[in-house]
């Protein structure tokens, strides 16, 4: 229930909730990359970056998409210098089918009204030359959700590896 | 003064090939390379010893990674696992990560400072300071008469730096690392600078492949038309470019220089073109270097980045990409570099991602038995080669096959087989 002037937390919990369950069903699904994007606002951040590198400050990330521009190139560099979505035969990369498994996830309010969510994670790839799905990443998301009226998306999304070793390459965002 | 600490591995010098790897026939032509070599189990032990041990410089580091006393990282040289340290004294070390008792590794993470209290053994508590001295034992009452803790140091490794890069070594005949470099100093030194560099961070990932392969991959201009596709996207060209292999017949180094396509001549296919921009250069030249065996050092764009190798299976090597500014950039410059680095030379970045998907596949298919055939710009012997030449990898190999005790003209080389 939405009161003139106030802000229903309740529902921007489910919003935020929903939004990221939205993310999940769309980077597990290669064929639906091109929604990745909208995912995030105009002055968005989508970072991932190692525990190790987090806690000693240090600035390199493994992925530092810092813009929405940089968000928007991702996908170019998927689709056009990647070749994903097109003929096998054109892909520069071994196919991989990811899949996201996430939860618990825990939702805070800022004062700004923007959530906190944060959420356990962990990324498999199926690979068509193995016999069982690789582990590819372990960790944390670190997410901030702002509105629009109803709408939400996220303003920052951190992804924060356990491991300092990354286990394999990958090709859609984590 | 502490006598000096027994040596961990005999060194490998081989005269011959052991039995074990006499199997591995080698062709007569120096451009076929046996597909086995990536493979065998047997042929992987040696290599550990005979190339990582052997007479080279491993690059594990550099200098502005461990700025302070104490200060220290992690890696391996070959199966050797080391802690690279900057001693309480100011001066670089490698110390190997085992305790001189029982064995016991003495640091488990990536990186630390032990400047307070060193480094001390969770097993039966021996402590040892920055030097890898032994400083403590815990209950030392029934020991041997003759035991002391001057005998019972860390083994250290040689080292030396270049530029800041710091290089190690477990060989007692490897020359100076001035000598060994050679001319690949002149890369170096452009890439290096004067050694003041800033450590903004490593990405660390595991390749599907053997490291051999990682390795020629870097020698090899050939593929990068043909795999790197999105340089044609954006439409940049390497030009004006050349591979040298400096002290060709006493090494294996790769030098690769060229120029790039300035940004504001490319088709911007990208948002933020910045990932192709040069802004702390006044051209576009860059190098791609590798120290023999398996340091790599770069500074395409703005990105200066140093790689360090550690195989870990025939089939498995973790690359580590340490990333590096200039003390004297800019808030503006370093930023630059920080969101350039990662994205263009990074695991996650335009290009890495195709070479790891080749070399798996050659890695998957190397079981087939046959050769593997290097063609391109080989029908000149020595240095230069062009920049889109293959030909360099017949060097990486003539240095290797050398450290192993493998027949430079072919066979196997156990007709007087020793071992």
């Amino acid at each position: 229930m939405a009161l003139a002037g106030r802000v229903d937390l309740g529902e921007r919990r489910q919003a935020a909730l929903d939004l990221l369950t939205q993310y999940i069903r769309i980077v597990d699904d290669p064929r639906r990359i091109e929604e990745w994007p909208a995912l995030f606002s105009d002055d968005a951040e989508y970072i991932v970056i190692t525990r190790e590198n987090h806690e000693r400050n240090l600035p390199i990330a493994v992925i530092r998409d810092d813009s929405k521009d940089r968000i928007a190139d991702r996908l170019t560099i998927i689709r056009e210098f990647w070749g994903a979505g097109g003929r096998a035969a054109d892909r520069h990369y071994n196919d991989a089918w990811p899949r996201h498994v996430v939860g618990p996830v825990w939702v805070e309010f800022n004062e700004s009204g923007d959530a906190l969510v944060g959420a356990n994670f962990v990324v498999y790839q199926s690979v068509q030359v193995d016999v069982a799905p690789r582990l590819l990443a372990v960790g944390e998301y670190q997410d901030v959700v702002e509105f629009s009226g109803a709408t939400a998306k996220f303003k920052s999304k951190k992804v924060i590896l356990d491991t300092s070793v990354l286990q394999d390459v990958f090709v859609y965002p984590l | 003064m502490n006598s000096r600490p027994k040596s961990p591995v005999t060194r490998a010098s081989p005269r011959g090939v052991p039995k074990v790897l006499q199997r591995i026939r080698w062709p007569e032509e120096d451009n076929k390379i046996p597909r086995e070599i990536f493979t065998d189990p047997d042929l992987f032990r040696a290599e550990m010893d005979a190339v990582f041990t052997g007479p080279v410089w491993v690059l594990v580091g550099h200098e502005s990674e461990i700025p302070q006393p104490g200060d220290f990282k992690t890696l391996s040289i070959g199966a050797i696992p080391v802690i690279v340290i900057r001693g309480a004294n100011g001066r670089v070390g490698v110390l190997v990560n085992a305790c001189a008792h029982r064995g016991t590794r003495l640091v488990e993470g990536p990186s630390g400072n032990v400047l307070r209290g060193g480094f001390r053994c969770i097993y039966h508590m021996w402590t040892y300071d920055t030097e890898g001295r032994l400083i403590a034992v815990s209950l030392p009452d029934d020991f041997p008469a003759e035991f002391r803790k001057e005998d019972y140091g860390l083994p250290r490794a040689r080292v030396e730096t270049y530029k800041g890069a710091i290089f190690a070594t477990f060989n007692d005949e490897v020359p100076p690392l001035l000598d060994y470099l050679a001319e690949l100093t002149g890369g170096l030194d452009r890439v290096l600078g004067d050694g003041a560099l800033r450590y903004l961070g490593s990405i660390k990932v595991i390749f599907r492949t053997n490291w051999k392969l990682y390795v020629e991959n870097i020698y090899d201009g050939y593929h990068v038309t043909a795999l790197h596709t999105g340089f044609q996207v954006v439409r940049l060209r390497s030009h004006g470019g050349e591979r040298l292999v400096p002290n060709y017949e006493r090494n294996g180094h790769l030098w690769g220089r060229s120029k790039s396509t300035p940004v504001n001549e490319l088709t911007p296919a990208l948002r933020d073109m910045s990932l192709f921009d040069t802004r702390t250069k006044p051209t576009t030249d860059h190098n791609m270097m590798v120290v023999f065996p398996s340091g790599v050092v770069t500074d395409y764009f703005d990105t200066i980045q140093l790689r360090y190798v550690v195989p870990l299976e025939p089939a498995r090597t973790q690359i580590e990409f340490a990333f590096f500014g200039r003390t004297t950039d800019t808030e503006e410059a370093l930023w630059h570099r920080v969101r350039q680095g990662p994205e263009v030379l990074g695991p996650a970045g335009a290009i890495t991602l195709e070479d790891a998907a080749a070399l798996e596949r050659v890695q998957l298919s190397a079981t087939a038995r046959g050769e593997n055939v290097v063609l391109k710009g080989t029908a000149k012997r020595f240095p230069p080669y062009r920049h889109v030449d293959e030909a360099p990898i017949r060097h990486f190999y003539h240095a290797y096959r050398r450290l192993l005790g493998f027949p430079l003209n072919g066979g196997t080389g156990g007709a007087r087989g020793t071992r």
